[in-house]
């Protein structure tokens, strides 16, 4: 009795094992680190929806290759430490590609990532990610911060009708994420005729920001960037307006959306977001499958990054399975064979190279008006050797 | 077979050992054998959060040491261990070998703390916190913008240890090495507790008057628990940064300094033991909470992000409760679990 005991036993542990592997090649494990309740989390919320929500539609399509994706998903809490643990246990769920969140996770990741030759797409455009020589597995769909400054500033200058020299200041928060486009924007400024005229520093957790315009001010700039997130770009648009400067601002990426009409109201008017998707409006064959998914409940343009950065990962999954098997390093290959795929019309045409991770070069620049975000031009500059990684 | 009914001792030397009794001394066999061989049989996951751990517990017991021993709050600590990390990648890209490399980290890090330790003189309590906020925001800054040292926000990349040719290049190695440096700080903390500067940082945190009426260097014994802290606190980072093999300022920030102040509150003040408890707790508590989130969510896979993000809510929420019902920390509880089973089952 008790020997068949043991035997069903041991036949039952036996075919829970045989279920579990093949249950395991069936799908295609993923992680996703997301932060959902720390301090990006008004940003990195609408990412990770849009990361879940395109692998739910992929999934619900017949997945890719065949497969299921089964993602693994984090909320890290902009936590350093809790990303690398949390990376530490997608390794052991045996993930083939990684979606990463901002700039503290990834870089902590770049050495991981690399020496376990996991390709990691993130949202953390920091241009010395996109040289594959410092971090040969980081992957990411939007231009550089670096080059969406330098590409905001050639479309400045190509609208600029006065005879004088344009004058710009820079505006930003001093922190890695703020720091990395400046010493870029002030170089290239200066190359296609900008007059620099002032630097100032405003805080991420900013509520006030009237001391540093005061003194770009009487500097009287044309055009200034604003580098920060929504809250604090939405302060120095609102102070600025008080102060009836008649600079336009124009704000990265992750510096102006569609919260930009709640927190600044009407000030944001006039002012120009750098962006590298479409926004919920637009007319495009994926806005169609993103307003059918949501229901027409708007969503934000980083949904919509979030969404296109899993498009871009599942491409390169369908083009490694197609030439065999599913690994990290197929996946890379295969991502650095990517040439002008259209995410659904999501982005501007995304390629990469074996020796440059740089999707494109090209900046959307959107008008803020009163409740919306209209489209005045995409600017897109030459793949120039030199700004690789700067 | 008659044992005795108490710890009897006959020397001084039966007196000062650590482990006293044989149930005590077989307990710490049995943790040693269970830290050798137990890590045979996990993966990454576990052996990178036992790793943190460890890290903790050495960050843990070296704040401890400053703020439970001798008093001296510092809201600093995160940035001293940034230091240590810095200054370990440092010597380590210059090819320092990774022993001289790590004591080195942690000189530089002792240095910078006792220099930040110096305003320790004149500041008490929540003005000395103050003082210590600002090294952490005077660090911050240096992390963030000397280039040439600390790569500025690029950040630098450090390789794996090596120690005479053998590379601790995965999880479990890494784990048994930063168990070895947490063991020896922790023995080292331990018995400079017992000595002199032990009992002149007690002194001084007791009441500062009496403490220099005895005879005791306030400025001196100030420093020099400033000095050992950032030490230890370096030590901690040039762990961190070979484990990590990459870093940037941004995990060195005032939140890994709070992260080590709650560590020891909860922990219990002025206890090793304590230190070591808190670490494990608030290093453990986060992920224990990601795996009930996971879990929740895989049965309610509609709302499984709100689950995801509801676990930094539950996290204050436990340590708010803890603070009410505990308030003397893990090792008051510890100490009441051994006097009840000292007793056992006559404790009333």
């Amino acid at each position: 009795m008790r020997k068949k005991l043991f035997v069903i036993v041991a036949l039952c542990l036996l075919a829970l094992a045989a279920a579990s592997q093949t249950w395991a090649g069936d799908e295609i494990p993923i992680g996703v680190i997301s932060d959902l309740s720390g301090a990006t989390s008004s940003v990195g919320k609408p990412y990770a929806d849009g990361i879940m929500a395109c692998i739910n539609y992929l999934n619900s399509k017949g997945g890719v290759a065949g497969k299921k994706i089964k993602p693994y998903q984090v909320d890290y809490a902009y936590d350093v430490q809790k990303a690398l643990t949390a990376y530490k246990q997608f390794k052991d769920e045996g993930i083939v590609a990684l979606q990463g969140w901002g700039t503290g996770d990834t870089e902590a990741l770049t050495g991981f990532v690399g020496k376990d030759k996991i390709p990691t797409l993130s949202a953390s455009y920091s241009a010395h990610l996109t040289d594959p020589k410092k971090a040969p597995y980081n992957f990411f769909i939007a231009a550089d911060y670096s080059t969406q400054l330098r590409a905001a500033l050639k479309y400045l200058k190509s609208t600029w009708k006065e005879s004088r020299a344009p004058r710009v200041a820079f505006v930003y928060p001093d922190h890695p994420y703020g720091l990395a486009p400046i010493q870029a924007g002030k170089d290239y400024a200066k190359e296609i005729g900008f007059e620099i005229v002032g630097e100032e520093n405003v805080d991420l957790k900013a509520t006030d920001a009237t001391t540093q315009l005061l003194r770009l001010q009487k500097q009287n700039p044309d055009f200034i960037w604003l580098g920060g997130t929504t809250p604090s770009a939405s302060v120095v648009i609102k102070d600025a307006q008080k102060l009836k400067m008649n600079a336009t601002f124009f704000v990265n990426i992750w510096g102006a959306d569609e919260n930009t009409f709640k927190l600044a109201g009407p000030a944001a008017k006039g002012h120009l977001s750098l962006q590298a998707a479409a926004i919920y409006q637009d007319d495009t064959p994926g806005s169609k499958v993103i307003k059918e998914l949501t229901k027409d409940q708007p969503q934000m343009t980083h949904y919509i990054r979030g969404f296109v950065s899993v498009l871009v990962m599942a491409e390169a999954i369908r083009l490694a399975a197609a030439k065999g098997e599913i690994t990290g390093p197929a996946i890379k290959d295969a991502l650095e064979s990517l040439r002008d795929f259209d995410p659904m019309g999501l982005t501007p045409p995304i390629s990469f190279f074996p020796d440059d991770h740089r999707p494109n070069m090209a900046v959307k620049l959107y008008k803020l008006g009163e409740d919306k975000m209209e489209l005045v031009g995409v600017e897109t500059l030459e793949r120039t050797q030199a700004w690789l990684g700067k | 077979m008659h044992g005795k009914c108490g710890l009897f001792f006959t020397s001084y030397r039966s007196e000062a050992q650590f482990f006293a009794s044989r149930f005590q001394k077989i307990c710490l066999v049995l943790f040693l054998l269970a830290v050798a061989f137990g890590p045979l049989g996990l993966r990454s996951y576990h052996l990178s959060v036992l790793t943190f751990i460890n890290i903790s517990v050495i960050g843990a017991v070296s704040l401890n040491l400053l703020t439970g021993y001798c008093g001296q709050i510092s809201l600093g600590h995160g940035a001293f261990v940034g230091v240590g990390a810095y200054a370990t990648a440092w010597f380590a890209r210059h090819g320092v070998p990774f022993f001289p490399a790590l004591l080195g980290g942690g000189a530089v890090s002792a240095m910078v703390g006792m220099v930040f330790g110096l305003p320790s003189l004149r500041l008490k309590g929540i003005y000395l916190a103050i003082a210590t906020l600002a090294a952490q925001l005077i660090l911050e800054y240096v992390f963030l913008h000397w280039d040439s040292a600390t790569g500025g926000l690029h950040g630098v990349p450090v390789a794996s240890p090596e120690i005479f040719g053998f590379a601790f290049d995965n999880d479990r190695r890494m784990f048994y090495l930063t168990f070895v440096f947490a063991a020896i700080v922790t023995y080292a903390a331990s018995n400079l507790m017992r000595s002199k500067s032990g009992r002149a940082f007690v002194a001084i945190r007791d009441f500062y008057l009496s403490a220099e009426i005895v005879g005791v260097n306030l400025f001196a014994y100030k420093l020099q628990a400033f000095g050992v802290s950032s030490f230890m606190a370096g030590l901690a980072g040039g762990l961190w940064a070979f484990y990590t093999m990459f870093i940037t300022p941004e995990p060195f920030g005032i939140g890994l300094s709070i992260s080590y102040l709650s560590m020891i509150i909860i922990g219990g003040l002025g206890s090793i033991i304590g230190a070591i408890f808190g670490a494990v707790f608030l290093t453990v508590l986060p992920e224990v909470l990601n795996i009930i989130a996971q879990w929740g969510g895989s049965y309610f896979p509609n709302i499984s992000s709100s689950f995801l993000a509801m676990k930094g809510g539950i996290f204050g929420l436990v340590l708010v409760l803890f603070l009410i019902f505990e308030p003397e920390g893990l090792a008051h509880r510890w100490r009441l679990a051994k006097a009840y089973w000292k007793l056992y089952p006559f404790a009333h």
